[in-house]
């Protein structure tokens, strides 16, 4: 009797113990890919699961603002995902806080250097000296353009950097009136425009990186090279202002304070649009609009264009076994991403941003990327640049391209702010 | 709680086990109980130790006392916020009671198409907010939206209703109006039609005009459901947070910010917990005193012990 109970004790931990070898190791993986994009990267991820039986990954998207509030309630816990998917200006928080793993000699094991990577996105990997994240993309403003409209005003689409008067002689012939008038002309009606040249955001944090872009153009950074202040000549930043502000309220070729530049876009009221490489699926989606893209016009000396880009962390507080298999994962997706070109993001590894170039709507992007300015990359990122409502570069924007208000008092306010921040 | 008093009194009559019947309710409540323990009570409880804290989640919390209190009387941006939800509360509290009472008076009588009526005005609140959001971001396009477009006629310039800070805050409102304007008139309709016609009948054959009927019998015995609709529509007008949210974020320059909206910006954008948590303690205060008010109102009419 008592031998049999021994046997059979035996025989259920053999059976249990296989049982549980047999499933796949399971790896969380978490990004903010909400939209088409997300779907994408979802096939990738069923393609490594197809490939990888011993391994399982599951991935979980939601917005960007709610799943990193989520990271840090799931790191107090000790529960964080497996992989980590964010942008390079986000790495310095979360790398200060001490919840990503440095990465740099993994990296290396996996063969990856500099040299093969999209400079923006090699550099947006690092935080104090250290890398704590593999690069995925790179995404950065452009000017999605109507292609009828354009033939309909008879103007040829560029396919490479413009100046900027060029890009507002086209963006005034595109703009038209309900008497069919453009602006500049007699009897020119600005409260009856039918058609705009360019919608442009002004009331969220875009009209902040439509300016920051211009501000690099110059030449300038935003901060101070310790990072500690506000930097820039205020002459630099009220020229870059007024640039903005003139097609509003000047040359009436943007409409003020649009609600929603995407779908007046989509719609054909606007003829051209500044917006990312994540509009490239509702393009895509959209009946009837032929498009294409080229970069924003360099307004001053440089060539600079806003932009960012996604990478891959790993965050601590996980055995060597799941530590392993995310490398694994991380390492496979970085080399296996031009597929990821198709959710509209740029492949920040050479190889495979090859494969954007055969995609239709990309030249905009792929001309702007050798010159991508991303922000500055600082601990206080999610303060000094937020996307909220009351964040002073949103503030600072609505007042001047929205409110029309004199832009130098409005920007000494914005630094103030700024600077409260920085040395809180 | 009336359906627990009659229950009790069924069990009384039923089998005299007084005791045992009066167990039963709570042990239907127990499974709430524990609900709201865990996610409504003990978190309300962390969350005043919070507020006296400086917290970003992951490092470790500073006790700073009621510091977070004191900086927030001289945040410019929490007095802007509680300004401007006084002032969503002006405009949309009145309009939601008086409107709702009217509707209500309208689809109460006797009028063909009563009931289609009652169903389209109430029909809105079973939307989502940020659908409502979405649908009259639409609507209120300064260029291409369809208000615009029907005020045009009467040869009105294009009004920038969600982009001007003087139209913004009125633009929300009239979302909200629209949204949640139902759910008064179902209360009041509820009210009204409890009020005996006999009574009314009286008056008028005492020779009451309507307005006579209305001011002396109608109202006043519709006054507990006045009351209630009116805490219930401050209450909720106080926390309004995802029709701004999705309208207008908040902008434009902070015209729309509401107190609930600077709340998650400090807690979830800005990770600063004890503040957002301090600010959460005055909306709490803020409600507590409402409720105690309209106790206070209550047990004066005789409507509560």
């Amino acid at each position: 009797m008592k031998f049999k109970s021994v046997l059979l004790v035996a025989i259920a931990t053999v059976i249990f113990g296989t049982l549980l070898m047999a499933q796949p190791l399971q790896l969380a993986f978490w990004g903010g890919w909400t939209g088409p994009d997300g779907n994408v990267m979802r096939q990738l991820v069923a393609e490594y699961n197809s490939t990888h039986p011993d391994v399982h990954v599951t991935l979980t998207t939601m917005q960007w603002t709610p799943l990193f509030t989520k990271f840090l309630i799931a790191s107090r816990g000790g529960q964080s995902p497996n992989i980590l998917a964010m942008h390079g200006p986000d790495v310095p928080e979360f790398a200060s806080y001490g919840l990503l793993t440095p990465l740099g000699s993994v990296i290396k094991a996996a063969g990856f250097k500099a040299s093969q990577f999209a400079t923006a996105a090699w550099n947006g990997t690092f935080y104090k000296g250290k890398q704590y994240a593999f690069p995925l993309d790179l995404h950065l403003n452009s000017i999605y353009y109507n292609r009828k409209l354009f033939e309909k005003a008879g103007l040829t689409p560029p396919t490479g950097w413009i100046t900027g008067k060029e890009f507002l002689n086209m963006a005034i012939k595109l703009t038209i009136d309900k008497n069919g008038k453009h602006p500049g002309q007699p009897g020119f009606d600005p409260n009856n425009i039918v058609q705009y040249g360019i919608a442009l955001y002004s009331l969220n944090w875009h009209g902040f990186l439509e300016w920051y872009e211009l501000l690099r153009q110059q030449g300038y950074n935003f901060l101070n090279p310790s990072m500690t202040k506000v930097g820039y000549p205020l002459k630099a930043g009220e020229r870059a202002w007024k640039w903005l502000q003139d097609l509003f309220f000047k040359y009436h070729v943007a409409p003020i304070g649009a609600n929603s530049p995407l779908q007046d876009f989509l719609i054909g009221k606007t003829a051209m649009l500044e917006d990312g490489p994540w509009e490239i699926p509702a393009m895509k989606a959209q009946k009837g609009l032929q498009w294409g893209t080229f970069p924003i016009p360099q307004v001053f000396q440089h060539k600079a264009v806003w932009g960012s880009g996604h990478v891959l962390t790993i965050p601590i507080r996980q055995d060597q076994k799941h530590m392993k298999a995310a490398e694994a994962f991380v390492t496979w997706l970085v080399k296996h991403s031009e597929k990821w070109a198709l959710s509209g993001n740029i492949p920040a590894y050479n190889t495979a941003r090859k494969f954007a170039y055969s995609l239709p709507g990309r030249t905009g992007f792929l001309a702007g990327a050798p010159y991508e300015a991303m922000l500055p990359r600082i601990p206080k990122e999610s303060e000094v640049f937020s996307s909220a409502s009351v964040s002073p570069i949103v503030v600072a924007g609505q007042d001047i391209l929205v409110r029309d208000k004199a832009i130098l008092p409005v920007m000494k306010w914005m630094n103030e702010q700024i600077n409260a921040i920085l040395g809180r | 709680m009336t359906q627990i008093i009659i229950h009790l009194k069924v069990g009384e009559v039923m089998n005299g086990k007084k005791q045992h019947y009066r167990i039963i309710p709570y042990i239907f409540l127990i499974p709430y109980f524990f609900a709201f323990i865990t996610f409504r009570f003990g978190p309300s409880i962390a969350g005043f130790f919070v507020s006296l804290t400086r917290w970003n989640i992951v490092g470790q919390a500073k006790f700073v006392g009621f510091q977070n209190f004191i900086d927030l009387f001289e945040d410019p941006n929490f007095i802007k916020s509680l300004t401007n939800t006084l002032y969503f509360m002006l405009l949309t509290v009145p309009a939601l009671v008086i409107g709702g009472l009217l509707i209500a008076m309208l689809v109460d009588q006797k009028l063909r198409g009563r009931y289609v009526t009652r169903t389209f005005v109430f029909m809105p609140y079973v939307i989502m907010s940020t659908v409502v959001g979405v649908i009259w971001m639409w609507i209120f396009d300064t260029h291409f939206g369809i208000l615009n477009y029907y005020l045009s006629f009467f040869g009105i310039k294009p009004i920038a209703w969600l982009s001007s800070i003087n139209w913004a805050m009125p633009a929300v409102a009239i979302a909200t109006i629209w949204w949640t304007i139902g759910f008064n008139m179902i209360l009041f309709l509820a009210g009204l039609q409890d009020i005996p016609n006999e009574l009314k009948e009286a008056a008028r054959i005492d020779g009451a005009s309507s307005w006579q009927v209305f001011w002396n019998v109608t109202f006043p015995l519709l006054s507990p459901t006045t009351i209630v609709v009116v805490m219930l529509t401050l209450i909720n007008t106080f926390q309004v947070f995802a029709q701004v949210y999705v309208m207008t974020g908040g902008g434009p320059a902070m015209a729309t910010l509401t107190v609930v909206q600077y709340m998650y910006v400090q807690s979830f954008q800005y990770y600063r917990l004890g503040y957002g948590s301090a600010i959460a303690y005055i909306v709490f205060i803020f409600l507590v005193g409402l409720i105690l008010v309209e106790r206070s109102i209550l047990k004066k009419s005789g409507d509560i012990n």
